[in-house]
């Protein structure tokens, strides 16, 4: 039963340098020495793609005895294995729903592609617009990679994506990838629309296991990993639009007590502008122009009961002679705003 | 065409080099294949690797001979763990290992691994850099064994 304690032999554990001159053998220290004081300073990064493509995994034991003539240390021979290239890449959409509203250009879907093999490989990207599931089509203009990392698409900034021209991605490395698409002008409020972002690898794709001789990094084989070497995730889109109804109602008071329109009766307009839907009009305004044979009673106008000046000043509402005028600016869904005002029949 | 070898075949044909001291340590590694056959049988199949990725599942098989005239004392066998392997057991016959490099060994139950807050935490399998076997008895002179590990490329 081993166990015993030979703490004189430790300064003798060979600690043997593996052989092999695979290209990305720098980056994976292959010393076990060297590898520690490494792990000792930093937490060893977690490794997600794995030991890197081409690295070099060489064994190495030893053994020390004594056999009469004093201690010995013998190596045993080397075992050299070379580490293959996975392919592998992770597509994942980064916003739940993204807002959009009907004819809307430009409108950012935002994804991430993440190379999870264990070598650099460029990948294919490549959408579907029709994948059903969703209510409309977005028209998907061009893809762009964000070549400042920052997360946001930047026009002019970022990188148009061009089929063909791919650069590689380094293992475990992520990419964000930028969907721009234009929302048709017939969506309604609350319609969803779906892009489906596809990353392939350049190398090839096929069902696990599926190998391509001598494709590999440093020469050894690319082997498709879990993934199929292609992944893809969707982006939503979810419209958010309104509508503005307006209605307008009078009410007559007669000089005599009554409601007839009679000259010298007031007649009180209100109109009722009332916004529906899960988004917002901006720019609102109401304006009308004071019927023939009335004349517009001065400083009669108000918002939500609130008396408004006839002066284009400070608060909503004006008078300028021949109309009223208030403006509204942005008013969200499901909200109403109130406005009156007073005109005298002649 | 690779050549697939069952693990008991392989080790009972140990090719050690002979060195002067007539004392030989041979090292097997061995990548474990399952394959599933028409049946949905699965067989696990031990082939020794030129090539491997990332979660392959290596058997690293030690085989020692004292072919000298003289029983080999104080007999250790170290094996470093290649810093792409990461250790995954040892079978009934647990070995000593080290988890910095080769300064402390023990049970790896018995270890512990500062943290970079300079807390310590149990060691995992995962921390084994060092695996060692130290006989208590010497190896006869014309005796011969194997010891075992497993790893898996990380």
């Amino acid at each position: 039963m081993p166990g015993a304690k030979d703490q004189h032999l430790e300064s003798k554990i060979m600690v043997k340098a593996p052989v092999g001159g695979a290209r990305h053998h720098t980056l994976l220290l292959p010393s076990s020495t060297v590898a520690l004081a490494v792990a000792l300073m930093t937490p060893m990064p977690a490794q997600a793609a794995g030991t890197l493509a081409g690295t070099t995994i060489s064994n190495t034991a030893s053994a020390s005895f004594d056999n009469g003539s004093g201690n010995q240390t013998i190596n045993s021979n080397t075992v050299d294995m070379r580490v293959d290239e996975v392919l592998d890449v992770v597509v994942a959409d980064q916003a739940t729903d993204v807002p959009t509203t009907p004819g809307a250009t430009n409108q950012v879907l935002t994804y991430r592609v993440t190379n999870t093999g264990n070598g650099p490989e460029a990948f294919a990207l490549g959408t579907i617009a029709n994948v059903g599931g969703d209510d409309y089509d977005p028209v998907v203009a061009q893809i762009y990679i964000d070549a400042n990392n920052n997360g946001t698409y930047d026009a002019g900034t970022d990188t148009l994506y061009v089929a063909g021209s791919e650069s590689a991605l380094q293992p475990d490395a992520t990419m964000t990838v930028f969907v721009l698409a234009t929302t048709p002008g017939s969506v309604a409020d609350g319609n969803r629309g779906i892009v489906t972002l596809v990353a392939a690898a350049k190398t090839g794709t096929g069902a696990p296991g599926t190998a391509f001789a001598g494709l590999g990094e440093g020469g050894g084989d690319a082997i498709v990993g879990s993934t199929g070497a292609d992944g893809q995730d969707n982006g939503n889109f979810l419209v958010s639009a309104a509508t503005v109804s307006l209605v307008k109602s009078a009410t007559i008071v007669d000089p005599f007590g009554g409601s007839e329109p009679v000259p010298g009766a007031i007649i009180t307009y209100t109109i009722t502008a009332t916004v529906a839907g899960s988004g917002s009009v901006s720019g609102l305004a109401i304006n009308d122009n004071i019927p023939a044979d009335t004349a517009y009673v001065a400083g009669s106008i108000t918002l939500g009961g609130s008396p408004l000046t006839d002066a284009a000043d400070a608060d909503a509402g004006d008078f300028n002679g021949t109309r009223i005028h208030i403006g509204l600016g942005t008013v969200a869904g499901g909200q109403t705003r109130t406005v009156t005002f007073r005109t005298r029949i002649n | 065409m690779r050549k697939l070898l069952i693990l008991l075949l392989a080790t009972l044909a140990p090719a050690p080099a002979l060195a002067a001291n007539q004392v030989a340590l041979d090292n097997s590694v061995f990548v474990e294949r399952v394959t599933t056959d028409a049946s949905g049988k699965q067989r696990v199949l031990l082939e020794e690797p030129k090539v491997v990725v990332p979660g392959d599942r290596l058997v690293f098989v030690l085989n020692y001979r004292n072919a000298g005239g003289e029983p080999a004392d104080k007999f250790v066998i170290t094996n470093p763990m290649p810093s792409a392997v990461r250790f995954a057991g040892a079978g009934d016959a647990s070995p000593i290992v080290s988890v910095d490099g080769g300064k402390a060994w023990g049970a790896l139950d018995t270890l512990s691994v500062i943290q970079p807050d300079g807390t310590r935490r149990p060691a995992q399998p995962a921390d084994v850099t060092h695996i060692r076997w130290a006989f208590q008895k010497p190896i006869p002179a014309g005796g011969s064994g194997k010891v075992m590990f497993r790893g898996v490329v990380k």
